[in-house]
């Protein structure tokens, strides 16, 4: 093994440690929004993406490979991407209490890459494609996004059933309730300007979407305090549409890439094997979740569970196409 | 009878009008679509009576979801979403996305505000107008029932996203028609030094030779034989009549009179030296067998198949080895004797088998043969075309976020007036709450 092949290592292991370090203290900031945990956890997520990139980009320097082309290097590429469009939309949406999550599932996923390092081979005569470079990077960016979307989708959930909770309804009326919360309420609260032209109160309205959360968090529970310290209902829920936002047009753009390179590769845009297939179920997932996201009654406790279903096609269509079922897509040779 | 048809007509249209009876029919199709992943396509019937217990392997033929994408239940199932798509697009999405400028009760708008202003009223709604220019809204104005409203838009143009989208699947949809309806495909295999005609182009397409790489890799499983290249030197004769040369890869297919050739698989066809009392059977050596062919050994019930070519032969267990490169070359040979399996060995190259009676074969020579798939698709540009619009809808859907602001001046006493304003977006209200936050904010803080 080489001196390079060892900075390749090192920087997995900072990256997997950066995720793990910063997972704990970005849980932890979850429940205890101690601001410091925050400060720590964040840099963490920035130092462990960088360190990705930067270990894709040694090994592809060193062997003259692209990394992409067998599962851990995918599979690291999709750790790499989750951690980044999730920064992005933490520093976006100030997002930051969602980090733990999706670091731990960044870590894991690397872990479980790393047992698939075989070390480094050429690549078989179909995946010597200039397609290689565009079409893996944007089909498993989409994974990451969904993966984001996914980890939003269940902080909404808690904080939708939670509020059910709070209402006095027992767990399973809370959780067999069709309805949904974000036709919303919004506390009107009109301008009156003083002479000087300034509003008092403010001049848009508040929306209040967990108003049982809301009393009890009055009245000192801290649970309820901590439950309301989360981003709105309504809030989260355009946190989770912006993730899949990203996702879906890459994974089509992935879809259409990839159709390009099996015309090329193996004759026809489309051979319905399982991993294109599955693909393309995935797209109709998010195309279900975008469809009903236009519906107001929709919008909210569904489009979440949908959101949450589509991450586990995705996770079916990367993970579980692989393992189960071999096809023309397969990584191994 | 008319009445009965408009009514049938109107439930058509509400049904296939309703985007939560395209949700059902994404979901069917879905769920569909992911049979086929889990349940393996176009096999033997038997292999799914071996793979599952038979009530299930049953259903799986009778339901066809053995060839599901070709299904009854797969193409109607796509023929509902396009006409629920269409329904869709004309009843909902164009009235809806596209709405005329009315006014509202602004304090019916979630997303609204109110402030009052010093100034008469033509002062105030300058003011108004100038804040929403300058961050690039549309601006128009109408006047109903006396008072004048001004309406601000902002990507306006992006209300079209939809119907972009829509369109976009729309054109891939008739691409992928017009495949099944005019395109062909179809296999062939090439022995080296030998042609074959292509049936439906009428295309002669020799192969001079075929080559391939294999690099040695070792891994931490082990050795592994990695492919590298495949690569089929050919000579073409397309419509015009004049041979050309051209070499086929994988990655890099060849394209004969809009017939495009793919490098699809290789192997070795095998030459047997057949003799009988030491004498050679023309008829019998000179034929050149595919891996799985036999023959049959005149006048008697012997029958003798190439199963398999086995590249290298490990020296020590004289079994064969992973190498797939031709080092130590034999053949899988089984005799057969009136359709009973007699027996079956790895035969090195150019050692001979005593079949009894006089008959002897010995493996000769292996020739390469590649395969070649082939493709003529009519629908590819459009089914590019269908998906560059599909995405580019998506992007201005996803990204472009059409909102439109109402504004209601009216004057109050005391030289002062109240300024209403509501935002409508066609996604609801909650997307554009931030947004609208800040205009607010800056709108009464640029007015003070
Ligand atoms: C199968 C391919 C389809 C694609 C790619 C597609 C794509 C889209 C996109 C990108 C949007 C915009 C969503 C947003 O702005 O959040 C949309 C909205 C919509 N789609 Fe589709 N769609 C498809 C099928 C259908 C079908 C079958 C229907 C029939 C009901 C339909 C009805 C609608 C409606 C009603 C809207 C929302 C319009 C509105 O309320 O503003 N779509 N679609």
């Amino acid at each position: 093994m080489n001196g390079h092949l060892q900075a390749d290592e090192l920087l997995m292991i900072v990256a997997i440690a950066c995720y793990i370090f910063g997972a704990l203290a970005l849980l932890v900031y979850f429940f205890s929004r101690e601001e410091w945990l925050r400060n720590l956890g964040a840099p963490l997520a920035i130092v462990g993406c960088a360190a990705q990139f930067a270990q894709l980009f040694v090994r592809w320097e060193l062997t003259g490979i692209w990394p992409l082309l067998n599962l851990y290097g995918s599979l690291s590429l999709f750790a790499a991407m989750s951690v980044l469009i999730f920064i992005i939309m933490a520093w976006r949406y100030k997002a930051w209490y969602a980090g733990g999550f999706v670091l731990a599932l960044a870590a894991i996923a690397l872990a479980y890459g790393v047992t698939w390092n075989e070390g480094t081979m050429p690549a078989v005569p179909s995946l010597q494609s200039y397609w290689a470079k565009i079409h893996v990077p944007i089909v498993v960016s989409s994974y990451a996004a969904f993966l984001v979307a996914f980890v939003f989708s269940v902080i909404y959930l808690i904080k939708y059933y939670a509020e059910d909770l709070f209402e006095g309804k027992g767990i399973l009326a809370a959780m067999s309730e069709r309805g949904t919360r974000l036709s919303p309420e919004y506390a009107v609260a009109s301008a009156a300007l003083a002479d000087a032209g300034l509003p008092t109160p403010p001049p848009y309205n508040i929306r209040q979407d967990t108003p049982a959360i809301d009393a009890a968090a009055a009245s000192g529970n801290s649970t309820a305090t901590w439950l309301q310290s989360l981003p709105s209902l309504a809030q989260l829920d355009v946190i989770v549409y912006r993730a899949v936002a990203i996702g879906l047009p890459l994974i089509s753009i992935g879809i259409i890439t990839g159709a390009a390179w099996a015309k090329e590769a193996w004759g026809a845009y489309w051979q319905w094997d399982p991993k294109e297939t599955a693909a393309l179920a995935t797209w109709i997932v998010y195309l279900a979740y975008m469809h009903l996201h236009t519906r107001n009654n929709w919008r909210g406790l569904r489009t979440n569970w949908v959101s949450v279903l589509g991450f586990a096609v995705v996770i079916f269509t990367y993970l579980g196409v692989n393992i189960w079922i071999s096809g023309l897509h397969s990584y191994k040779v | 009878m008319v009445e009965r048809l408009d009514s049938y007509y109107t439930d058509f249209v509400r049904t296939f009008g309703n985007v939560l009876f395209a949700v059902s029919l994404f979901l069917v199709w879905g769920v569909l679509t992911m049979i086929g992943v889990i349940v393996d396509q176009g096999k033997d019937p038997s292999i799914y009576f071996g793979s599952y217990p038979a009530p299930i392997a049953r259903a799986i033929l009778r339901l066809n979801f053995d060839n599901i994408y070709h299904s009854p239940w797969y193409i109607g199932i796509i023929a509902l979403i396009l006409t629920s798509l269409t329904v869709c697009t004309f009843k909902r999405v164009i009235p809806a996305r596209l709405p005329p400028l009315r006014p509202v009760k602004i304090d019916k708008i979630p997303l609204h505000a109110s402030f009052e202003l010093a100034g008469d009223e033509r002062s105030v709604r300058e003011r108004v107008e100038a804040f929403f220019r300058a961050r690039g809204w549309q601006l128009r104005k109408r006047e109903f029932d006396g008072t004048e409203w001004t309406f601000a838009d902002k990507h306006n143009w992006a209300r079209r996203g939809v119907l972009v989208a829509h369109i976009g699947f729309v054109i891939i949809a008739a691409g992928t028609t017009l495949y099944w309806a005019r395109g062909f495909s179809g296999e062939t295999v090439v022995v080296t030094g030998q042609a074959v005609e292509i049936p439906q182009t009428k295309a002669i397409l020799r192969l001079d030779n075929f080559g391939y790489s294999i690099t040695p890799v070792l891994t931490k499983g082990g050795m592994v034989y990695q492919p590298t290249d495949y690569v089929s030197h050919v000579t073409v004769t397309g419509n015009d009549g004049v041979p050309k040369n051209m070499t086929v890869r994988v990655n890099h297919p060849i394209d004969v009179d809009q017939t495009l050739y793919y490098q699809a698989s290789y192997g070795f066809a095998m030459r047997f030296r057949v003799t009988h009392n030491g004498k050679d059977v023309p008829a019998l050596s000179q034929r050149v067998l595919m891996e799985g062919e036999n023959f049959d050994i005149p006048g008697t019930r012997l029958n003798v198949a190439y199963d398999r070519f086995v590249p290298t032969v490990d020296r020590q267990s004289g079994m064969p080895s992973a190498d797939p490169r031709v080092n130590d070359p034999a053949v899988i040979m089984t005799v057969s004797d009136g359709g009973a399996q007699a027996g079956s060995a790895i035969v090195p190259l150019h050692t001979w088998v005593d079949l009894g009676g006089g008959w002897k074969v010995v493996p000769s020579n292996y020739l390469l043969y590649s395969g070649f798939q082939y493709r003529y698709d009519p629908g590819v540009p459009l089914v590019g075309i269908g998906a560059l619009v599909l995405v580019c809808g998506l992007l201005i859907s996803f990204y472009f976020l059409p909102a439109r602001l109402y504004a209601r001046i009216d004057s109050t006493t005391g030289g002062r007036c109240t300024v209403g304003m509501a935002a409508t977006t066609v996604k609801g209200y909650d997307m554009f709450e931030t947004q609208f936050r800040g205009l607010v904010s800056e709108f009464s803080a640029e007015a003070s």
